[in-house]
C-alpha cells in the first residue's frame, strides 16, 4: 500500500485527500508567505488516529505539519510535499466540569464555540481567547501560547491550562499533570505529578508533540464591566499611565495605541482604552484607580462607547472608534506583523524609532505601505507590542519590500528589546539565534523527542534543514 | 500587476477581492453561538476547498496558474448553495458570492457544469421553467383570468417553484393580495426569472429571459412587482439590473413586506390559530441576507394572537441554510439531505410546533425533510397561514 492508502486505512477515504484542490487550501496561514503544497491532508478524528498517522510518517520519513485554523499572522511554514494533519473533526467538548472549575476539549474545538457553551451556564473559560477567537481552536491557541484579550489582568493562555493530552512525535500518548496518574486521571492540577509538562508543549507550536486534547480553567462570568478611554497628548504620558495601572491591577484588560490611524472624532498623539471586569463595587473601585493613573498624567477622558463595542462585538476597529466596515476596506492588504514582548517603559524609545524607521524608508512609501497599528497589549507587568505593517497584496514588489520592512523592524526590536510571543516559522529566523544556549537545549529537546524531524519542522527553527 | 494573469479567465474582474481574504476563518462557523455550522458545502464536503476561504484559495490558484479547472474545481465551486453566509460573515465585507459566480462562468465556458443543473438549465431553455413543464400549463393554478395580462400599477410575479410545484402557495398569495384589496396583474406569459441560469454560470441565457419578463410587465404600465419568491425578487433586484445592464422600470417587494405594511397600518388582524401555538421562523437566505428582510415576517407572527415565536439558535443574519439553494439537490442531494435535516432538527429542538418560513423552495424542502424524518413539526408559507387567519378590513 502506498502512503495515500495506508492513511485511508487509518481515517477512512473520506477523511483523506491527495486532490490539488484540497491540497492548496491547506498550505497558508493569514501570513505573508504562501507555503508549500503538501502531497496529502489528512483529518483524524480521534486521539488513537493521531498517533498512527504521526507513527506511519516516522516510518515513511514524511513530515507532518499541523492544522487548527490557520489563523496565526507570521507564516506558519509548511512545507511542499508534506502530510498536513488537519484537526478540525476532533472538536468535541469532551466535559464541562463545573464541580472542579474545568472544561476539557479536542484540540480542534473552536474556542469562542467553547466559551459559548459556557456563557450559557453563566461561565466561561478564564481567558477570553487569542486573536483570532471568532475561529481560533482551542488547541491550536495552547500550541502557539496566544496573547489573549484581557493579558493585563489574566496574563498568557499558557497559564490558564490545566492539563494536556498529547500525542509524541513517536506515537506515544502521554497527558500532563494530575491527568497523568493512569489510576485517577481527574485533569485538575497542572502542578502535580512532578515537573511541568504540559509547559514543554505550550508555545512548542506542535514541534514536540500533537496536542490533541487540552484542560482550561473556568469561571462564573464576572457581574459587571467597566470601560474608560484616555487621549494623551505625549507618549511619554500614556505610557507612564500604564505603568501605574498595571501596579495598580486597576486594569482586566489595557490596549495601547501609539501609532496608524487615531481614533476616529478624538485628539491626542496616545491613545489608552481601560475594560474592567469584576464585581459592582470593585469594577468601580479599580475604575477610580484607572481615572487617576490617566489624569495624574495629563490624560483626557473620552467616550468609551468604542472601548464597550470592541469588547463586547470582539471587533478590533472599535479601538479607534471605527465600524468594521469602514476600518477594514475593501483593499487587499497583507500584513507581515512583528509582535512581542518588551518592558513597559522601553515603549517611550521604541516607539518614536518606528515612526522614525517609516518616515525615512523611502521604499515603504514608494510601494503603498502603510501602518495600521502599533498597538499595545499590556500584561500585568509589560508590553506586547504589535507593529502592523501592510503591504499592498497584489503588487510582487511591495510584497517583497513588506518582507524587508519586517526584517528591519524584527531587527530593530529583537536586537534590543522585544521578545516574540508566539514564533512559528515566519519569525523563527530573526528570533532563534538570539536564543544562544536556550535555543541549543531546545534543539537537543527536538532531537530526542522528534529524531525523524517529523512534527512541524522548521517552526521555531526547530528540526528543519538548518539542524 | 497584472502580467500573472494571463489566462482567459472571467475570474479577473473580481481579482481584487480574491487578494482581499484574510484567511481569518470568519466564514466557517458561528462560534459565538457555539460549536455551530455556517456553511452547509463546507459541513458537507468537509474539506475546506468547499467552504468559502477555500474557494478563494483556489480562485487565487487559477488566477496565478497554479491550479486550471477540472471536475474537483467544478465541484466544490457548484455544491455552494449560495446561502450568503460566508459574505454577511466576511472580517473583509467581501462579495464571495459574486466570486463564486465567476467560477461558475468560467467552469460553464470549459463544459464543466454538473450534470443535473447542465439538464435543468437546458429544459428551463426550452419550457421557460425549472421543472421541465408545458410552458401553457404555468397559469394552470389560477381559474379566474380576469387579473391576466391586464394594465396595472402592481403584479404579482409567481415563479417556477408555485406555478408548478406549489400552487397552493402561488393561489394562496394571489387570494392575500387579493383580499388587501391591491389592484394587481398577473403576467401571462411569465417566464423564469433567470436565477437558475445564473447559477449554472449561464449569463447570456439569463439576459433573454430577464428581457421578457422585464419588457412583458413594462408593457402593462407595472410600477410596483411583489413577489412571494425571495429568489425571483432577489433575482430582479439585483440581478436584473447587472446582466441588463440598465435601471429595474418599477420597484420590487416580497409579499411579506406588503403584509407587514397592512398589518401596521391596521388593516389587517388575525383569528387565533391555536392558543398557545409556538413557532418559529427560518430566515430564507435569500429574504434574510439577501434582500434584508428580516423584520416583516417577523412583525407578523407576532401580530398574530395566541401564537409565540420562539427563535432558533441561527437566526436573521445568523440563520442557516435550508439546503435547497442554488439548485445544489440535482447533482448533490446529499448535502440538501444532510442540510435540510439539520436545519429541521434545530427547529423541532426549539420545542415549536409549528415551522414558518417565507420561500417556496425552503418550504418544499422543509416539506421533503419532514417527511423524511417522520417528524411531527408542521411546516408551512407564512403566506398560507396569513391567508388561513387573515381578516382585512
Amino acid at each position: 500500500m502506498d502512503l495515500l492508502e495506508r492513511l485511508q486505512a487509518i481515517c477512512g477515504p473520506e477523511h483523506v485527500s491527495d486532490v490539488l484542490a484540497d491540497r492548496l487550501c491547506y498550505r497558508r496561514d493569514c501570513g505573508p508567505t504562501t507555503g508549500g503544497v503538501p502531497d496529502v491532508v489528512v483529518r483524524p478524528e480521534s486521539t488513537a488516529e493521531v498517533a498512527e498517522i504521526v507513527r506511519l510518517a516516522n516510518e515513511v520519513r514524511k513530515p507532518i505539519f499541523l492544522w487548527g485554523r490557520a489563523t496565526t499572522f507570521v507564516g506558519f511554514g509548511v512545507q511542499e510535499g508534506c502530510i498536513v494533519m488537519a484537526l478540525d473533526l476532533m472538536n468535541r467538548i469532551v466535559k464541562i466540569d463545573l464541580e472542579n472549575q474545568v472544561v476539557t476539549a479536542e484540540a480542534g474545538a473552536i474556542w469562542h464555540a467553547v466559551d459559548s457553551e459556557l456563557n450559557k451556564l453563566g461561565w466561561e473559560m478564564t481567558v477570553p481567547g487569542g486573536g483570532g477567537m471568532f475561529s481560533c481552536t482551542v488547541g491550536g491557541t495552547a500550541a502557539y501560547n496566544a496573547v489573549p484579550h484581557g493579558i493585563t489582568e489574566y496574563g498568557m493562555t499558557g497559564g490558564h491550562v490545566v492539563a494536556l493530552e498529547v500525542v509524541l512525535p513517536d506515537g506515544t500518548v502521554i497527558r500532563t499533570g494530575s491527568a497523568a496518574n493512569t489510576d485517577a486521571p481527574f485533569p485538575i492540577e497542572r502542578g502535580a505529578n512532578g515537573p511541568d509538562l504540559a509547559g514543554l508543549f505550550i508555545g512548542s507550536c506542535g514541534t514536540l508533540g500533537v496536542i490533541t486534547q487540552v484542560t482550561m480553567r473556568i469561571r462564573r462570568v464576572p457581574e459587571c464591566e467597566r470601560f474608560l478611554f484616555y487621549a494623551f497628548e505625549r507618549l511619554d504620558d500614556a505610557v507612564d499611565a500604564a505603568t501605574a495601572i498595571q501596579s495598580q491591577r486597576a486594569a482586566t484588560f489595557l490596549v495601547g495605541l501609539f501609532g496608524g490611524p487615531k481614533p476616529d472624532g478624538v485628539e491626542g498623539e496616545a491613545f489608552l482604552h481601560v475594560i474592567i471586569r469584576d464585581s459592582v463595587m470593585e469594577a468601580e473601585r479599580r475604575a477610580q484607580a484607572a481615572r487617576v493613573c490617566c489624569e495624574t498624567f495629563r490624560g483626557r477622558p473620552q467616550d468609551p462607547e468604542g472601548t464597550r463595542r470592541y469588547w463586547t462585538e470582539h471587533m478590533y476597529s472599535w479601538l479607534r472608534n471605527t465600524p468594521a466596515s469602514a476600518y477594514y476596506g475593501s483593499r487587499p492588504y497583507y500584513c507581515p506583523e512583528v509582535a512581542g514582548f518588551l518592558p513597559t517603559q522601553a515603549l517611550k524609545e521604541a516607539i518614536p524609532m518606528l515612526h522614525d524607521y517609516i518616515a525615512n524608508n523611502a521604499d515603504f512609501a514608494r510601494v503603498g505601505m502603510h501602518v495600521k497599528g502599533f498597538d499595545v497589549y499590556f500584561s500585568p507587568n509589560s508590553a506586547f507590542l504589535w507593529v502592523d505593517t501592510l503591504y499592498p497584496e497584489m503588487d510582487p514588489e511591495a510584497r517583497q519590500v513588506g518582507l524587508q520592512v519586517r526584517a528591519d523592524i524584527a531587527e530593530m526590536l529583537f536586537g534590543r528589546w522585544m521578545s516574540p510571543g508566539g514564533i512559528v516559522a515566519g519569525i523563527a529566523p530573526y528570533i532563534m539565534q538570539r536564543l544562544g544556549p536556550t535555543y541549543g537545549l531546545l534543539k537537543r529537546l527536538k532531537a530526542a523527542l522528534d529524531p525523524n524531524g517529523i512534527l512541524n519542522p522548521g517552526v521555531l527553527g526547530l528540526g528543519g534543514d538548518d539542524d | 500587476m497584472t502580467e500573472r494573469y494571463d489566462h482567459d479567465l472571467t475570474l479577473r474582474a473580481v481579482a481584487q477581492p480574491i487578494y482581499e481574504c484574510l484567511r481569518c476563518a470568519f466564514c466557517f462557523d458561528l462560534s459565538w453561538l457555539g460549536p455551530a455550522n455556517l456553511c452547509p458545502a463546507y459541513a458537507w464536503g468537509a474539506f475546506e476547498s468547499y467552504g468559502a476561504r477555500g474557494r478563494i484559495a483556489l480562485a487565487r490558484a487559477l488566477l496565478e496558474g497554479e491550479l486550471e479547472y477540472d471536475a474537483t474545481v467544478a465541484e466544490r465551486v457548484f455544491a455552494c448553495t449560495e446561502c450568503r453566509a460566508c459574505s454577511e460573515h466576511c472580517f473583509k465585507y467581501i462579495d464571495t458570492v459574486a466570486v463564486f459566480a465567476r467560477l461558475r462562468e468560467d467552469l460553464v465556458a470549459r463544459g464543466l457544469i454538473p450534470p443535473g443543473l447542465a439538464a435543468a438549465t437546458d429544459d428551463l431553455a426550452e419550457t421557460h421553467n425549472l421543472y421541465g413543464e408545458p410552458h401553457e400549463r404555468r397559469l394552470a393554478w389560477l381559474k379566474d383570468r380576469s387579473r391576466v395580462d391586464r394594465a396595472a400599477s402592481v403584479a404579482f410575479f409567481v415563479g417556477c417553484t408555485p406555478a408548478y410545484v406549489r400552487r397552493s402557495l402561488a393561489h394562496d398569495t394571489y387570494a392575500v393580495l387579493e383580499a388587501s384589496g391591491l389592484d394587481f396583474t398577473v403576467l401571462g406569459d411569465e417566464w423564469c426569472c433567470g436565477h437558475p441560469f445564473l447559477a449554472a454560470g449561464q449569463r447570456e441565457r439569463a439576459a433573454e429571459v430577464m428581457r421578457h419578463n422585464v419588457e412583458g410587465l413594462r408593457a402593462l404600465g407595472v410600477e410596483r412587482v411583489i413577489f412571494g419568491c425571495p429568489g425571483c425578487m432577489r433575482t430582479f433586484r439585483e440581478d436584473v439590473p447587472a446582466v441588463l445592464g440598465e435601471p429595474l422600470p418599477f420597484e420590487v417587494a416580497h409579499v411579506t413586506e406588503e403584509i407587514a405594511r397592512q398589518v401596521e397600518a391596521g388593516r389587517l388582524r388575525f383569528d387565533v390559530y391555536r392558543s398557545g401555538t409556538v413557532v418559529t421562523y427560518h430566515d430564507p437566505c435569500t429574504l434574510g441576507r439577501g434582500l434584508g428582510v428580516y423584520d416583516a415576517p417577523r412583525a407578523i407572527i407576532e401580530a398574530m394572537p395566541g401564537m409565540r415565536l420562539q427563535e432558533m439558535p441561527r437566526h436573521g443574519r445568523d440563520s442557516y441554510c435550508c439546503g435547497a439553494g442554488s439548485f445544489v439537490r440535482y447533482d448533490f442531494s446529499g448535502l440538501t439531505d444532510r442540510t435540510g435535516d439539520e436545519r429541521l432538527r434545530e427547529a423541532e429542538a426549539t420545542g415549536a410546533q409549528v415551522l414558518l418560513t417565507a420561500c417556496p423552495a425552503c418550504v418544499t424542502q422543509f416539506q421533503q425533510v419532514r417527511g423524511r424524518l417522520g417528524a411531527s413539526l408542521q411546516v408551512m408559507d407564512l403566506v398560507s397561514l396569513v391567508r388561513r387567519l387573515g381578516r382585512w378590513r
